[in-house]
Parts: structure tokens; sequence; C-alpha cells
């Protein structure tokens, strides 16, 4: 593999960085007016590079240490309203500290972006990641993207920016990154200018909605039942409408920095003639596409989506790449206890889309990684025989390298 | 069973034949100061009805809450001898509010010249929801006729029925107890028997109270209950019209509303103020002015919490009635003795400028207006349930000639 | 018709009152009642209760600020009652935020303002910035929120409208009721007289003492003394920084009172010497009206003009009495420092 010129126009340059450290050029870059910071585990850094940014000079932006999640989000919401471009971001328990604040930036539909570093909820106490903690938003009217390397966090937050920001959608939008993996782990990165940033990222116009003197406006009276049905109907609208603006906005990045996303809402990987498909999110996505390739080698027909965009959820988009497919897993890092069929978050969003394919396919869920605890190549490639083999009855989901007890075998039977 | 055929089937039932057996109320009344008397009410005919066998239930409307002191507010109890607990509450309760009654009770006699409960809705008509034959129950002093005239012209006939007595307001945690509540009771049973009969009011009121001047009050109250029908000919074309609300596409995204835009000048109606929302019918006294006896401290203007009062370029200070809530602080403030006074709001045909009427005639103003307060004047206790002392003066003060300029 | 005490001490006040010191010379203070700005920035049109000491809070604080100001708002009475949605009494623009967010709404908007302005993405030029919180989102969920306002170096006012209560879910006990009031939470009953046995947080001292960044601190009744309370406003907003004031707010609904008596209870509550009236500049305590200075009127008059008293017994008035006097007699800087009231210094 050869090392990829860097275009000057368009990069800077090259840096080895880490996932936060990526979001924090693409925050820079953005020219972000206000920030609030508080210290959680795994995302802080992008916080700690952000400070040293300004300490530096290199970036123009008020920098604002908060006494907890809550007030720091509060913090960016209102600078938001006034019209200024806000960044935040959390990781696990911080993150739920401030859901107050975050339902309210959505139905005040104001396009902040937030970084969450995925991490394990309390309790026990756990810096390892579970994407329960972005998932909590799903349903409040947040956009919510995945990435998976430190790059394409890069470019996320930017297309982030554009597509949250978009008067036809203003949602705020949750870049997520594996925590431990993706925001620790450190790879090369190009760095662009801020000339090409620019051309892609409109400024922020918040239009008649920003709080100032010369635009005065009552932003979120009260309501009583008259209102509430309109107002969330035009909510759900802008979430629908996001999905054009995600198309154009991947569109115009890929113009204006060479890069290559296809789809925007996910990565398929020798998705072509495969009849099986995994499914995920995240930092797993390596092991995966390892492990697909390896089998494919060895004649299985098998390829792998990698989910960015989890809000607005592809149904539509997945039913057509999983057409052909004879039988899908579903990779969870996350939990939902009791939920249907026992099945996590993902899963269950991901079955429901295909209730209404034409051909539908079997469908098992695993669930694994939780609190940080990795997922191989060798883990994958069991979950490929798993769902090769699954009947589609009885038990649907697999735990994935965990412990299980008293000689209970880890398989489940008919799994090898 | 696909979506579409199942729709349009279930979209065609009719609750016709259910309707007939239920029944409705209404009970309007200030909030905070009458919320305890107002849930006595509805809760004791429930109970009441309960006794005779039929299916009762009551609620308060949800967006009243919080309750805010003078705000309208309503409670509804529904009944019927036919359905089920279930039933009743489909088909009387699947609303907030409701569009019908068969008895609206009125605690507040002031409330005939209209109800804004919530922003956005207009002032809408006291009776706007009595059906043909039904009845608006009305706790006043004054005679059928003085009421009518504020009132709504229906296209049916309807009743109206006065029961006798003062307005009662009562606070939160001291309840006054003048027996408005079984008066009132007594007052339904008279005009609505259907609803319940008054000997399973007297029975019901025996067992809870076990008072004598409780069931005494009931009795006498079922007697002098005035009742009189009320022609489509009679009452006003209603001067305000109710809002239309827009479809969800039709209006701004991201909550935003306009803020009231900026403007002053002095004179009357000289301040911008919410167009969509006035405070007016949470009023049962206005504060009238004897301009020329003001010394034009400004304390009534300053002390105002609704901002009700415009500067005048001759240093006086007139009030927009269609925003005063009839707090009386400007009547508390007032250094000068019977300069402000609170007077019942019945008196006053409309909201027009009292400063505009006294700079055309400055006597004549200060004679209609002495008219209109009589010689009691009205003070009451600082704890709300302590109720009202009432003094008599001997006379108006004199108009003062060059007073006020 | 006034009481005979009411009307000409307050025309008094409010002719006399005014310290303009030199270093408020900029804050255009108000010097006589006639001066007051009459236009109004927030308007008529609110579902407030009549007689609400509250809205008047909101009314004057904006007309001391002017037009060119920002608002939110916490939840609460002055949220809710406030604004009825598709309609607004603010002339200046408004916007909600949560329970716990007013210090926080209030550094956001500032920063913002403060980016735009040094970016020259808006004009440069002086924006008030101004939350209101209530004693429930201010006083005790939002605390934490208006600590770390006070710790920046924003240009910013934080009100803190006390009605002693969440009048707003219908007057529950918050740690800023007084002791001894019925609320829903602390109703009396057969076997407990007294429910809310705390003494009321004293949140502006606190807040004074814990934050070198906030050069002033003023606790104010919205209507006495005339103009006191729009003239801290002025001051507050004038000296920079992070600033915060606490007002006093006899609330008819939740106090149990009619509403015409809403002025005289505000006046009863600093002449009784229940609620200091100060201002910290500074670190100088300047009382504005100096209780020690002037015979107190018995708490008694106060609190018997209140239904949310109308339990009380003689031991509950004397109690009320003694714990007063002794923070006008005992305290080390009486109202703020309770050095020698129930803290001091183990030797």
């Amino acid at each position: 593999m050869t090392t990829e010129l860097v275009d000057r126009k368009i990069y800077e340059r090259e840096e080895l960085a880490t996932g936060t450290d990526a979001v924090a050029h693409a925050v820079r870059l953005a020219d972000v007016d206000v920030f609030s910071a508080y210290p959680i585990r795994p995302y802080t850094g992008v916080m700690d590079r952000l400070a040293k940014f300004i300490a530096d000079g290199k970036f123009d932006s008020e920098y604002i240490i908060a006494d907890g999640e809550h007030s720091q989000f509060e913090i960016a919401k209102h600078a938001s309203s006034v019209g200024a471009r806000a960044f935040a971001g959390s990781s696990g328990t911080g993150w739920l500290y401030a859901t107050e604040a975050l339902a309210a930036t959505a139905t005040d539909r104001l396009p902040l972006v937030a970084l969450v570093g995925n991490r394990a909820l309390d309790d026990p106490g756990a810096f390892g990641v579970e994407h329960n903690d972005a998932m909590l938003v799903r349903d409040l009217g947040w956009l919510i993207v995945w990435a998976s390397t430190a790059q394409e966090a890069l470019d996320t937050t930017l297309i982030a920016y554009r597509v949250a920001e978009d008067p036809s959608v203003m949602m705020p939008c949750a870049v997520a990154i594996d925590g431990g993996y993706l925001t620790h782990s450190q790879h090369i990165v190009k760095i662009p200018t801020k000339e090409a940033v620019q051309k892609f990222l409109p400024p922020y116009n918040l239009g008649t909605r920003r709080m100032h003197p010369d635009n005065p406006v009552s932003i979120a009276p009260q309501i009583n039942e008259d209102w509430g049905m309109e107002i969330r109907r035009q909510n759900w609208e802008a979430a629908r409408r996001a999905r054009g603006v995600i198309y154009r906005a991947y569109k115009e990045y890929n113009e204006v920095f060479h890069s290559s996303y296809a789809n925007p809402f996910f990565e398929e990987f020798m998705m072509e003639d495969a009849e099986i498909a995994l499914i995920g999110m995240g930092t797993v996505t390596s092991a995966a596409k390892a492990a697909v390739k390896l089998l494919r080698e060895k004649g299985v027909k098998v390829g792998y989506v990698k989910l960015r965009w989890f809000r607005p959820f592809p149904a539509e988009e997945l039913r057509e790449s999983l057409s052909e497919v004879r039988a899908v897993g579903v990779i969870d890092r996350d939990f939902a206890h009791g939920g249907p069929d026992d099945g996590g978050v993902l899963f269950n969003d991901v079955r429901a889309a295909l209730y209404h394919s034409s051909n539908r396919p079997q469908i098992v869920d695993f669930i694994g990684g939780l609190a940080g605890r990795e997922i191989s190549i060798e883990d994958v490639a069991r979950m490929v025989r798993i769902t090769a083999n699954h009947k589609g009855e009885g038990e649907l989901v697999t735990w994935i390298r965990v412990r299980e007890g008293n000689g209970a075998g880890m398989e489940r039977k008919g799994g090898d | 069973m696909s979506g579409s055929s199942r729709g349009t089937k279930s979209e065609a039932v009719s609750t016709a034949e259910m309707e007939k057996s239920v029944l409705r109320l209404e009970v309007n009344y200030r909030g905070i100061f009458q919320k305890s008397l107002a849930y006595r009410i509805t809760n004791d005919l429930v109970y009441a009805a309960h006794s005779e066998g039929k299916t009762a239930f009551s609620n308060g409307r949800y967006s009243d809450d919080p309750q805010r002191n003078g705000v309208p507010c309503a409670n509804f109890a529904f009944f019927s001898d036919a359905l089920s607990e279930d039933d009743l509450e489909a088909v009387a309760s699947a609303s907030m509010d409701i569009d019908r009654a068969n008895v609206v009770v009125v605690l507040d006699d002031t409330m005939v010249k209209g109800l804004e409960p919530w922003g956005h809705y207009g002032i809408r008509p006291i009776n706007e929801k009595v059906i043909p034959g039904g009845t608006l129950l009305i706790v006043s002093r004054r005679k059928p006729e003085e009421l009518i005239r504020h009132l709504e012209k229906k296209t049916f006939d309807y009743n109206i029925a006065i029961l006798p007595g003062d307005q009662s307001f009562a606070g939160l945690w001291y309840y006054r107890d003048d027996a408005t509540d079984v008066r009132t009771i007594a007052a339904v049973a008279r005009v609505a028997p259907e609803i319940v009969g008054i000997h399973s009011v007297e029975e019901y009121v025996k067992k809870k109270y076990n008072d004598a001047a409780k069931v005494k009050s009931l009795q006498e109250a079922y007697d002098s209950v005035v009742v009189r029908e009320v022609k489509q000919s009679e009452g006003i074309a209603w001067p305000h019209s109710k809002p239309k609300l827009p479809s969800w596409d039709s209006f701004d995204e991201g909550i935003v509303v306009k803020s009231v835009e900026r403007g002053f000048t002095l004179g009357p109606r000289g301040q911008n103020r919410n167009p969509n929302f006035k405070r007016g019918t949470s009023k049962t006294q206005r504060p009238v002015i004897r301009f020329d006896t003001c010394i034009k401290c400004t304390l009534c203007w300053y002390d105002c919490p609704d901002e009700c009062f415009d500067p005048t370029a001759d240093g006086l200070y007139d009030v927009n009635y269609e925003y005063c809530t009839g707090c009386g602080r400007c009547a508390q403030v007032c250094p000068v003795d019977d300069c402000i006074v609170m007077v019942d709001d019945l008196n006053f045909e409309d909201n027009s400028s009292p400063w505009e009427m006294y700079k055309r005639d400055a006597e004549g103003y200060v004679k209609w207006l002495e008219e209109k307060k009589g010689k009691v004047r009205f003070m009451p206790s600082p704890v709300t349930g302590k109720g009202v002392r009432h003094t008599e003066i001997k006379a108006a003060v004199p108009f003062k000639q060059d007073g006020g300029n | 018709m006034a009481q005979g005490w009411r009307g000409k001490e307050a025309i008094e006040m409010a002719t006399t009152t005014g310290v303009s010191k030199e270093e408020f010379k900029n804050a255009k203070l108000y010097k006589s009642v006639h001066g007051i700005d009459m236009e109004e920035f927030y308007t008529s049109g609110h579902r407030t209760c009549q007689g609400c000491e509250s809205a008047l809070v909101m009314r004057d604080f904006v007309k001391a600020s002017g037009p060119r100001t920002v608002v939110t708002g916490a939840t609460g009475c002055m949220y809710v009652a406030n604004t009825s949605y598709m309609t607004t009494p603010w002339v200046v623009p408004w916007m909600h935020t949560q329970l716990g967010g007013g210090g926080a709404s209030a550094v956001g908007m500032a920063a913002g303002l403060r980016a735009l302005m040094r970016k020259g993405k808006i004009p440069d030029e002086k924006i008030n910035v101004i939350n209101f919180s209530g004693d429930l989102g201010g006083g005790d969920m939002g605390l934490g929120g208006i600590s770390g306002a006070l710790q920046t170096d924003y240009d910013m006012l934080i009100i803190i409208y006390d009605n002693e209560s969440a009048a707003n879910t219908d007057i529950q006990a918050t740690n800023m009721t007084p002791w001894g009031a019925q609320t829903t939470f602390t109703p009396t009953g057969s076997k407990k007289r007294i429910m809310h046995d705390k003494w009321k947080k004293n949140v502006a001292p606190m807040l004074a003492i814990g934050h070198p960044n906030c050069k002033y601190v003023a606790t104010a009744c919205a209507t006495f003394p005339p103009m006191d309370y729009m003239n801290k406003v002025k001051k507050a907003l004038s000296i920079g920084g992070p600033t915060l004031i606490h007002t006093m707010d006899p609330c008819p609904k939740g106090w149990d009172y009619h509403p015409r008596y809403s002025g005289d209870l505000g006046q009863l509550a600093i002449k009784t010497g229940i609620f200091p009236l100060y201002e910290i500049i500074k670190g100088e305590v300047n009382y504005t009206y100096d209780a020690r200075k002037t015979k107190r009127v018995p708490v008694r008059e106060y609190l018997e003009k209140q239904g949310r008293f109308s339990h009380f017994i003689e031991d509950d008035f004397e109690f009320v009495q003694s714990r007063v006097d002794e923070m006008w007699n005992d305290w080390e800087i009486p109202g703020v420092a309770p050095i020698k009231g129930w803290l001091s210094v183990r030797r």
C-alpha cells in the first residue's frame, strides 16, 4: 500500500492523530464560535486539544469550562441560539447527565454538533466502549452518526455541521466514536485547509430565529394540547428531510475533498453477490472487514455493512442493500434488556427495516464488545457461521466472548 | 385485515345512541380563589348522582393548571343513567375541553363578559357550550336581564338561572365555608333534576356534613333560584372572533414566536401589547380613577404588574381595561383618598379609555364615575378567605375644577 | 385607598432614594420615579396571577436594561405563565431555558455574542444578557450552574426571583420557603403543625462570598423602595462581569393573600427585617434599607397577613421573631454573614 500524496490545495498536512484529535481539527476548521468542556473519559481528548489550540492562538473561539454536563450543553445550546456555531461533547454517564439539555436542544431545533466518545454507563464505573450512551438520544430529534476511523471522524464532523445547519434540517447532530479504540488510538489523518473547508461548509445562519436585539423573538413559549402535535410533526418532517440533505452533503464533500464516500449512510464491503451479511457500527468494522476478506478467500459469500448514520435510519437503503442476502447478522455493541426477542438496539432497528423487504432474510443478533471488550476477527468469523446456519427459530441472540458458566458451551447448538 | 378496509369501517361509527343518556355540567370559576369551591361542587354532584345509581365522574380542565389568580378555569362533571364508566368516559371526555354542556355553572357573574383562559384562544362567550334547552346557572346579585345583555346571541332558546349570592372567594390554604358549595348543588338539582334530585342532594349533604345550617342553606338556595328562558333573539352578536389554529406546515419551525413589536407613544393605547392574549377577562372589579384628584405620583403605573397604565402627555395615567386583571394594586398604592377605587366590572359597558372620557368632559366623567362607584367601598382582608369589609362613605370627594392639569 | 403609612412614605422614598457612587456614574441611575423610562419591553398580556410581584420583577429589569437586551427564563412561573404559545408579552428577545439551566444559558448567550462580535460576524455593541430563575430553579436545582456562571468573566446578570415556593407546580416547598409555611409538600396536619422546619437558605451571600469574579450581588424587592430594584439592575449591568440579584417576590397565590396587597407584603418583608436588603459591591456590603437603624416592624404583622401561616400559634410567631432578631443583633454582618449567628470560630 502506498502513501497517498496530499493535495496541498485541500490538505494542509498529515498528522498522527487520535479520533478526538481529528474531531478537534474539524471543530477548529469549522470556525466554531463557542465550545464548552467538562471532563469525562474518553471523549475529553477533544477538549484537551481544543484548549491547546486556544492557548497557542491557533483557534479563535470562546471556551468555557462548565460546572457539569448539564450546564455544558445548556451553554452550547444557548450559544447556538444567538447564532454562534457551537460544539460540546461527552461520554457515557456524562452524556446522560446532560440529557435534559440534549432533549431541549433538539426540540429548539438548534444545530449543535457534539462528540460522543462512547462509554459504558455506570454502574459499575467503566471506561470501555458501549453504544448505549449515544443511543439514548435516538428518539429525541438528534441526528446520530458513527465514525470508525480517525479520518472519518474528521470528515464526519464537518459533514455533521453541514447537515445539521441546513435550513431544511436544523437538528443537532451527535458524532459517535468508540471510546478507548478510536478515541485513543493514533492514525495518520489528512488535515484539510481552512479554505477547502470554507468551500464546503457555509457559515451558520439561524435566520429569523436568532436571539439578538435586532431580531426580537420569543423561543419556546409554553404550549398546551393545541400545539404539541403540530410541533412534533414539524420535527418529524425535518428528520425525514435530513436524509436528502445527507446525500447532498456527501456529494459536495466528495467534490471538494476528492474523497470517495459512496452511499453516505453506510459503507458496503464485499456485498456484491453476498449471501450472508453482517452489519455493525464503529470500530468493529476493522475486524469485520478482515474476517469477511478471509472468509471470501475460502469461498464464503459474505459481506459487511458498516452503518454510519443511525438517525435518520436508512431503512430503504438497507432493504435495497440486503435484498439479495439470505441471512443477516447484526453486531450490537449495546444492550436493550427485555426488548423484542431480547435483541440489541441495532438488531431491532434493522429487523424493523427488513420487515417490509420483498425477500425477507433470516436475521440474528450478536451482543458483544460491551464495556470495552474486544471483538476479534475470529469472533466475527464465528458470527458469520452462526448467521449462515441459523434456522431463524428459537434464540436469536448470541453473546460474543462472554464467560459462560457451568460447562454450558459457548457455541450454540448448530452454530458450527 | 388490511389497514384500509379497517379504517373506512371504523370511521363510520356513530356515538348518537350512547350520547342520549349523557349529561354534561361545566363549572366556570376564578383560578385558585375558587378552586377548592369548584372541586367541592363537582365532587359532591358526582357523589350525589352516584347515590342515585348513576354513572358519574368529574375532572378539571388540565390546561388551566397551573392556575393563576383570577384566570378563568373550568371543572367538568359527567352523568349517565345508562352507560358504563368506560363508555361515559369515552363519549364525554375524550378531549381536554368539552364543547357542550347541559348546565353551565358560573361562580363569578363577571365572567358573563367572556373568558380567555389561555393565549391565542380569543375571548369566548360564557354561554358558548350551553345546548338548546340547557341552563346557564349564575351565582349573582343581578337580575337576569343585567347579565343577558353581555351574553352571545344563540341560535336557539335556553335558560338562565340565577342563584342569589356573592362571588365566593377563598384562597389556597384557607377555605371559607359560606355554603356556596351546597347552595350551588341545590341549584343544579333545581335546574337539572335529571342530573341529580334534590332529595339525593339533601341526603348526601346531611351525611357528609352533619350540619343543620348547611342543609338549611341548600333548601333556601333551592327555593331562591330564579329561572328564565332566554330567547334566541336575546343577547349580543359576539364581538370577538375565535383564532384559527394553523396546520403544522403553516407556522414557523423551531417554536419561535415574533416578539411584541416595539412601540410606545404617550396617550391611550400608546404602548404596544401582546395582541393575542388579553388578560381583561380575569377581573371581577376594575380600578376607576378620579383624574381630577390625581397627584401624578406614578405609583399606580409603577406598581401595576400587568403594564396596563398608559402615561399621557398631561402626566396622568390612563388605564387599558382590556389588559387590566383587576388585582387592585393600583388602588392599594394610591396615596390619594378615594382616587383609585375598585368597582364591580359589571357596572361597565366597555373598555374604552377613561382618560379620553375625562378629557372630553371632566365634570361629566366624575359624575358618571361616582354613580358607578356608589357609596359602598370594598376592602378585602389580607388573607383571601377571610372576607371583605364594606364601608359606606358619606359623600363623594367633590369635583376638582382644575385637577389633573 | 392607601393604608396610612404606605403611600406617603413610598413617595418620599421614591424621591430621595438614589445612591450615585462614582463607580456607577455610567449606570444612568433613576433619581426620581418620574424619570423612569415609560416604554415597556415586557408588556401586557401574560398569564400571571393578579397582583403578581414576579411579573414586576420581569417588567422592571428589562425596563432598566433597555431594548438592547437578550433574556432567558428558566422553567417556573415566569416561564409558563408569561408565554402561552403563539403569543408573548416580550418585546426583547426571550428564550426558555431548563429549570437548572439559568446560569449556563446566560453564559452561552454571552459567550456566543462575544465570539460573534470579536470575529466581526455581528456589530460590536453592548448587549445586556440576563437570565431569570426562580427559587426552585436558581436557588436549588440551578445553584451549581449559577456558581459556574459567576466564575466566568462574561457580562451578564442572573436574577433569582424568589416567591418562596415552587409556585408553578401549585406551591411546593423549596429550600427558600420560609420556616413554617404551608405548601402542598408541607401541609399542616393534626399531628404535625409545622412540616417545613427548615430556615430559608441564604443564597445571595453564599454566592457573593464564594465567587471572586462576581463584583455585584444584591437583594431587592421589585416595588419597595421604589426604583431600588431597577437601580440595582442598572448597577449590576454597568459594573461588568457576572452579577446576581435576588428578589423577594410576594406571591398572592402561594402565600394566600388578596392580590392587592403584594406591595404591602414586600414592604413588610423588608421593614420587619425578615428579608434584608443590601448590595455587595466588590466585597463591600451596603444596606439599602438598614433595619438596624430603623425600628423593625414585628414579624407578626407580616406573617398574619398570609394564609400560608394561618396555622401559626403564639410560639411560632415568637420563634420567627427570635431568629430575625438574632440575624440583626448577633450576626457579624447582619443578613449576610452569620459569623456570630450560628457560625463561629472555635477558640
